[in-house]
């Protein structure tokens, strides 16, 4: 399934690029983010609990940068598992930041994601909401963030 | 640990754990293998069997949960004049192929005669909607449901 | 004898305080929903909390005021035999016996269906149209929420943290007509969409209430719906500025039973033909 979104911040695109690259920053703005730890500098694995209704699903997650462009673009795969391997889950992402009126920045991203094993059986449709959802969130964390950090 | 259940009419004491379904303590540990792990679902009907004299899945039934309740089989109504209507009639009409969702589809069928001894066509059907049978198309086990019926009156 | 981890408290409170108290506790009712969800590992409760054994959840009472109380365990095959649910409560009805298949019907149960919230699922819609109100337990005592209220999102109720549904309670019957009508792939699934409407007609003339099924978090409502129906009950152009209100206000996954396009386009018409049933129904009497 295609995940897209994209969202405005008050922010140049410099400092938003190395804000979004920042997984210290990043642990703190995703929805359900329990841990993030660097192994190299192109390579992090994540921990993120995400609830649908009464189910509770634990991903394990390594994220691999294929292609950085600052200011403008990175492209990274993600890999993972929840529950043993009880779903599998892979995906294709892109960011790119484009310059917004006003001296901010536009933040756009794409991800194709792949879900098989229990949680694919679910019901992907609603899955993709709870993304979307999230992506929202996420959006709203990560300007949160930024924002009050320039305006200190 | 041990429960205590009562199917076809016997207390059998059996081992069951917190999410052990009727239908695995049916199959696995009282070898009462008429009823079928289908789609364990609750979809398929292979499973069903009859509690407290309705027709239920074994296969979303906690065994826990079912301390208490009468459960019978296929193999409990093997004496049940009905049930011996149903199956010469399956057998007669060739309602039977591969037989994996008989034993569910007649547990069914018995319960429909039960409640209803001279059904319409489409009230065998309606009746018989949560068996799912891959192999037959449904027809001939309509007519043989119906030529139960039919046999049992006086 | 028993099975470690397994409770069956002989009333709600005794419920309510195992389920605070119990660490990954979940209640079953019916069994339809969770435990075919641990049948699938999508559910791993390390205790289970019965229902079954607690009279006051059982059974379909008539309240002082005419309307009912509907147990949480009552089984959809009762729900659906209940003669008493007539007039513009028949909306239940028709939804309950058009849930599942009767084997399933004999198991599954209002409190554990609603309690699920599965949007697709057919009380939700037909306790919206029959303004039904959900009264909720937890340790602290009991509560209402109005049916549309109590439908919050995906999978997700009004109810709390060891809180769950001990019964549903209806207005008195209305003379008028109830109806809930789903397009689903085969007998017994789950909707694509579905349309529940409750009718009531007296002296002044009709007040319907109209809910989608199927084609988003929540039963999908609008007051311009429900105004324009009333208005103009039986009018084509009524009904079909109604069913692109709903239609409009939806909000439908691509899912494999249907596309969300499939199911905007299907809610006008699918809304159109159950106002013809039912003003066909308010005529035939």
């Amino acid at each position: 399934m295609r995940i897209e979104g994209s969202f405005v911040v008050a922010a140049p695109r410099e400092r938003v690029f190395a804000e979004i690259t920042n997984p210290a920053l990043m642990a703190g703005c995703i929805p359900g983010c329990e841990a993030i730890e660097v192994i190299d500098p192109k390579t992090y694995r994540a921990r993120i609990l995400i609830e649908v209704g009464p189910i509770k699903a634990r991903f394990n997650l390594v994220v691999e940068v294929k292609e950085e462009a600052p200011p403008e673009r990175v492209v990274s795969v993600t890999r993972g598992e929840e529950g043993t391997r009880a779903s599998v889950i892979s995906s294709n992402n892109e960011l790119v930041l484009v310059p917004a009126e006003g001296g901010g920045t536009e933040v756009k991203y794409v991800s194709e994601v792949s879900v098989t094993g229990r949680l694919g059986k679910f019901g992907l449709g609603m899955m993709k909401k709870k993304a979307e959802a999230l992506g929202a969130k996420f959006a709203e964390n990560f300007r949160g963030k930024i924002e009050a950090a320039a305006a200190s | 640990m041990t429960l205590a259940l009562s199917i076809n009419g016997r207390i059998r004491h059996v081992q069951a754990g917190l999410s052990d379904t009727l239908l695995t303590v049916l199959r696995d540990q009282l070898l009462l293998t008429a009823a079928k792990r289908g789609c364990n679902q609750g979809v398929c009907g292979a499973c069903t069997v009859l509690i407290d004299g309705r027709p239920q899945r074994a296969c979303l039934s906690l065994a826990a949960n079912c301390e208490g309740a009468a459960i019978t089989t296929l193999e409990g109504l093997q004496r049940d004049a009905g049930m011996a209507r149903l199956q010469k009639a399956f057998t007669a009409t060739g309602a039977v192929q591969c037989g994996f969702c008989t034993p569910g589809v007649l547990v069914s069928a018995h319960a429909l005669l039960s409640h209803n001894a001279d059904p319409r066509t489409d009230e065998i059907r309606a009746g018989l909607s949560g068996n799912l049978c891959r192999c037959s198309g449904y027809r001939k086990i309509a007519e043989a449901v119906a030529e139960a019926a039919k046999e049992a009156k006086p | 004898m028993s099975v470690p981890g397994y409770h069956r408290p002989k009333s709600v409170e005794d419920a309510a305080r195992l389920l605070a108290e119990t660490d990954g506790a979940r209640c079953l009712s019916g069994g339809a929903t969770l435990v075919a969800m641990m049948n699938a590992s999508l559910a791993e409760p390390k205790a289970i909390v019965s229902l079954a054994g607690i009279p006051e959840l059982a059974g379909i009472a008539e309240l002082a005021n005419g309307g009912f109380r509907i147990g949480a365990m009552t089984r959809h095959a009762a729900t659906a035999a209940d003669a008493r649910l007539a007039g513009t409560l028949a909306v239940l009805r028709d939804a309950a016996r058009q849930i599942a298949n009767p084997v399933v019907r004999n198991m599954g149960t209002i409190g554990g269906s609603i309690g699920f919230a599965d949007p697709a699922a057919d009380y939700p819609p037909a306790l919206v149209a029959a303004n039904a109100e959900v009264e909720i337990v937890n340790a602290a005592g009991r509560r209402r929420v109005a049916a549309r209220d109590f439908f919050v999102d995906w999978y997700t109720t009004a109810c709390g943290p060891g809180e769950f549904v001990t019964g549903v309670h209806l207005p008195p019957p209305r003379p008028g007509a109830g109806l809930y009508r789903k397009l689903a792939r085969v007998s017994g699934d789950f909707a694509i969409a579905s349309v529940a409407l409750s009718a009531a007609r007296d002296a002044a003339g009709v007040s319907v209430r109209i809910a989608v099924g199927g084609c988003g978090p929540r039963p999908i409502r609008a007051d311009a719906a429900d105004a324009l129906l009333s208005a103009k009950f039986g009018d084509a152009a009524a009904a079909a500025a109604a069913g692109e209100a709903l239609a409009a206000a939806a909000d439908p996954v691509d899912d494999v039973r249907a596309s969300a396009e499939y199911r905007r386009l299907v809610i006008p018409r699918l809304v159109a033909e159950t106002v013809a049933h039912a003003r066909a129904a308010l005529e035939a009497r």
